[in-house]
């Protein structure tokens, strides 16, 4: 239930229409309820008083009137009060009780004569003293008349009316009246129940009437809602129906022009990527077959150079030289042009991270010798087994290894390999020239060098730490930096164990500054 | 007599020019430009060995290598500018043997055209694997006296797994016993020949009896 009215706007303008009319018709109904009732009960009182006023006169005359000088003539007279004010049947009953006012000296001689069925104890003490100590007026209490009826106790309300009445020879009495109360209990009853029985009705239209007007209302906000998902699910070409002249027309119409501009930029942006891939596919063949042939052109005029003169000689040393770097160039470019269509799926397989390591440093350690550069380890214990494309992360490490020894300055380089539970890592440090502040920010640059001046001898193309970025983010990986001016510089991998788990932690510190490239992977 | 290689490729100079390394090394090449001309050439001249650029106008290389295929079992290997592509694979499975990615060197062509002729070393004549029996001499394998028809490089893959019966391979180890490959190769070669060999040598490809997939390692014979 409450899950409905969270989730629809119809069952909660619903709901809150049926709550807040409830509260109201309660309000009026109780207050007609309690109006009428007091009306009924008015108007009632007043008939009862006037009855009883001219009843008392009746008995005062009655008495007054009389001679009688015996007590059983007088009991007779008082007996015959009583039936003569009685007034019988369902409706308007009324019971009459004479009774001699206590603490009278002389003892009680005649009996009291009460209706029958009518129990003394609901005149209460209190009200016939107030009686007695009345002069001339009647008085009146609201009483409670229980009545017994087929063994159900029924309570009804009723009045008793009461007035002191001087009986010669006899004394002191009260004469009362008790009214029954129940036809008018019975209207009040009726009207009440009518007054439950309209509310109900009217509560139950006004929810229904909400029902409607909501429905009219929400109905087409729904059915854009559901369009809208279903364009964002892939399916550009759903639009609105477009009717009519009103807010809910114009609504249609402007979503179905949002979406049709949605679904042109779509598309021209689809085909773009398209071309862009297509292109980059085309340029691969275009260019690659020509260099095929320049390098086997090239390859067999280096081979025989011995057999040149020296300028002939050197200039094929040069071409060979530069052929390759051509080939580099276009691999590197192919490479970041893949990722950049998002057309780059990672083979993934569990490799030992420490065995990527060594097999990527035997095969720079002779550009390490050459350089002067002595390589140090740092090794953990055991396999370091991690979900990862070997052939990228070989690359990766060969070009942090490469990068280390290029701007190293013949300086020691530590390769340092950790692994936690989630996550393993590689340290690649140098003590080399390092880089400032603002060459740290732009080190994943594409074409960008740390020192534009320095000399190319290990012949990068600028785009190695580019692709190492995006071979790590490919593997939900992160590749830190940290480096300082004429103190060295230190790069970081670090990989899940498993594809898609989170790392809470690198294996490997890294010095103080660093920066991170952990960016949100592009979808 | 030199081994003949025919070069079909679109490109006039890298045609000109593999023609001219492959002299170097030894080698009678012959030309052809372009997937329409390529049967016909390839009918006339018999050649041993079929270098196969991918992208051809008129008939594309993967037609191209399927029709040579179907006339005869004559090493292809194919040229392509896409390694990572799809490419590969439907050229390796329209029978393919082998393929180079441009730009290759020529150290390297010339190495993979001669481990495709290297003639078959055994010290026995006659291989028995399973219902099978490989006929060394006569280079060829019989089923029950019929002769089932696979190429030569499918019978060198056949040959290596049933002369070590119940020895498991790794792909790397079959392609370096298989096609020559010193360093580490692609994969996929190994995984399209096992599927192309079963399909011709088992009774049901799908439920292989006589080649067995090792999972996580490579493939046994028996």
């Amino acid at each position: 239930m409450l899950r409905l009215l969270r989730r629809s706007v119809q069952a909660r303008a619903v709901a809150t229409t049926v709550a807040l009319s409830s509260v109201l018709l309660v309000v009026l109904g109780g207050f007609l309820s309690f109006s009428i009732g007091n009306g009924l009960f008015d108007a009632r009182l007043k008939q009862v008083l006037a009855e009883s006023e001219v009843a008392v006169l009746d008995a005062q005359n009655i008495f007054a009137a009389s001679s009688v000088s015996d007590e059983v003539a007088l009991q007779t007279l008082m007996n015959s009060v009583v039936p003569r004010l009685e007034a019988t049947g369902l409706a308007d009953s009324r019971r009459v009780a004479l009774l001699r006012s206590p603490g009278q000296t002389g003892a009680q001689i005649l009996q009291s004569p009460i209706s029958s069925g009518l129990d003394t104890a609901l005149i209460s003490p209190a009200f016939r003293s107030e009686v007695r100590s009345s002069t001339g007026r009647v008085l009146y209490q609201s009483i409670q008349l229980s009545q017994t009826e087929n063994g159900v106790i029924t309570s009804n309300p009723g009045i008793v009316v009461g007035s002191p009445l001087d009986i010669p020879l006899a004394g002191d009495h009260e004469l009362y009246l008790v009214f029954d109360l129940s036809s008018e209990q019975q209207t009040l009853s009726f009207v009440q129940q009518t007054l439950f029985i309209g509310g109900l009705a009217i509560i139950l239209i006004i929810g229904g009437v909400a029902y409607l007007v909501t429905g009219w209302i929400v109905r087409p906000v729904k059915v854009a809602a559901e369009v809208s998902e279903e364009i964002a699910d892939g399916a550009l070409d759903v639009r609105l129906l477009e009717k009519g002249e009103d807010v809910v027309a114009v609504l249609a119409r402007s979503f179905n022009k949002m979406a049709d501009s949605l679904e042109q930029k779509i598309t021209k942006l689809a085909t773009v990527s398209k071309m862009q891939q297509r292109f980059v596919s085309d340029v691969s063949h275009e260019l690659r077959t020509p260099l095929t042939t320049i390098k086997l052109a090239g390859d067999l005029i280096f081979e025989a150079r011995d057999d040149l003169d020296p300028q002939l000689r050197r200039s094929a040393e040069l071409m060979q030289g530069q052929i390759e770097r051509f080939e580099i160039l276009l691999r590197d470019l192919l490479e970041i042009s893949k990722y950049d269509a998002g057309a780059v799926l990672p083979e993934l397989e569990i490799h030992d991270l420490k065995q990527l390591v060594t097999s990527a440093v035997s095969s720079i350690e002779p550009l390490a010798r050459k350089r002067g550069s002595e390589l140090r380890f740092e090794l953990p214990e055991g396999e370091v087994l991690a979900e990862l494309d070997s052939r990228r992360i070989d690359r990766l490490i060969g070009n942090l290894l490469a990068n280390a020894i290029e701007h190293g300055e013949g300086k020691p380089i530590t390769v340092a390999v950790g692994v936690t539970s989630d996550a393993v890592a590689v340290r690649v440090t140098d003590q080399g020239v390092g880089m400032s502040e603002s060459e740290l920010q732009r080190v994943f640059d594409r074409f960008w060098r740390a020192d534009p001046a320095r000399k190319r001898t290990s012949g990068g193309t600028g785009l190695g730490l580019a692709i190492s970025l995006e071979d790590t983010l490919l593997h939900g990986g992160s590749l830190d930096v940290w480096a300082k001016p004429n103190e060295g510089a230190s790069f970081r991998l670090t990989l899940p164990k498993v594809q898609g788990e989170p790392v809470t932690a690198s294996p490997l510190p890294l010095p103080e500054t660093e920066i991170s490239s952990t960016r949100e992977k592009p979808e | 007599m030199n081994p003949k290689i025919l070069v079909i490729d679109d490109d006039n100079a890298l045609r000109e020019m593999v023609g001219i390394v492959l002299a170097a090394s030894g080698f009678e090449p012959k030309y052809c430009p372009d997937g329409n001309q390529a049967l016909s050439i390839f009918e006339s001249e018999q050649p041993d060995l079929v270098l196969l650029d991918v992208m051809l106008p008129g008939k594309d290389g993967i037609t191209v290598c399927q029709e040579i295929r179907n006339l005869s079992g004559t090493p292809i290997i194919m040229l392509t500018a896409k390694s990572d592509t799809n490419d590969v694979v439907l050229g390796l499975e329209a029978g393919a043997d082998d393929y180079i990615v441009k730009p290759f060197q020529p150290g390297e062509l010339t190495a993979r055209i001669k481990a495709r002729l290297r003639p078959l070393t055994s010290s026995e004549a006659i291989v028995n694997l399973g219902p099978l029996t490989l006929d060394l001499d006569g280079h060829q394998v019989l089923r029950g006296g019929k002769q089932i028809s696979l190429t030569p490089l499918e019978f060198n893959l056949l040959l290596t797994l049933a002369q070590k019966p119940k020895q498991v391979f790794t792909r790397e180890v079959l392609l370096e016993k298989v096609w020559g490959y010193q360093y580490k190769a692609d994969t996929r070669l190994v995984n399209v020949h096992v599927q192309r060999l079963r399909s011709k040598i088992e009774e049901d490809p799908d439920n292989p009896k006589i080649i067995k997939t090792v999972r996580g390692i490579g493939y046994r014979a028996g």
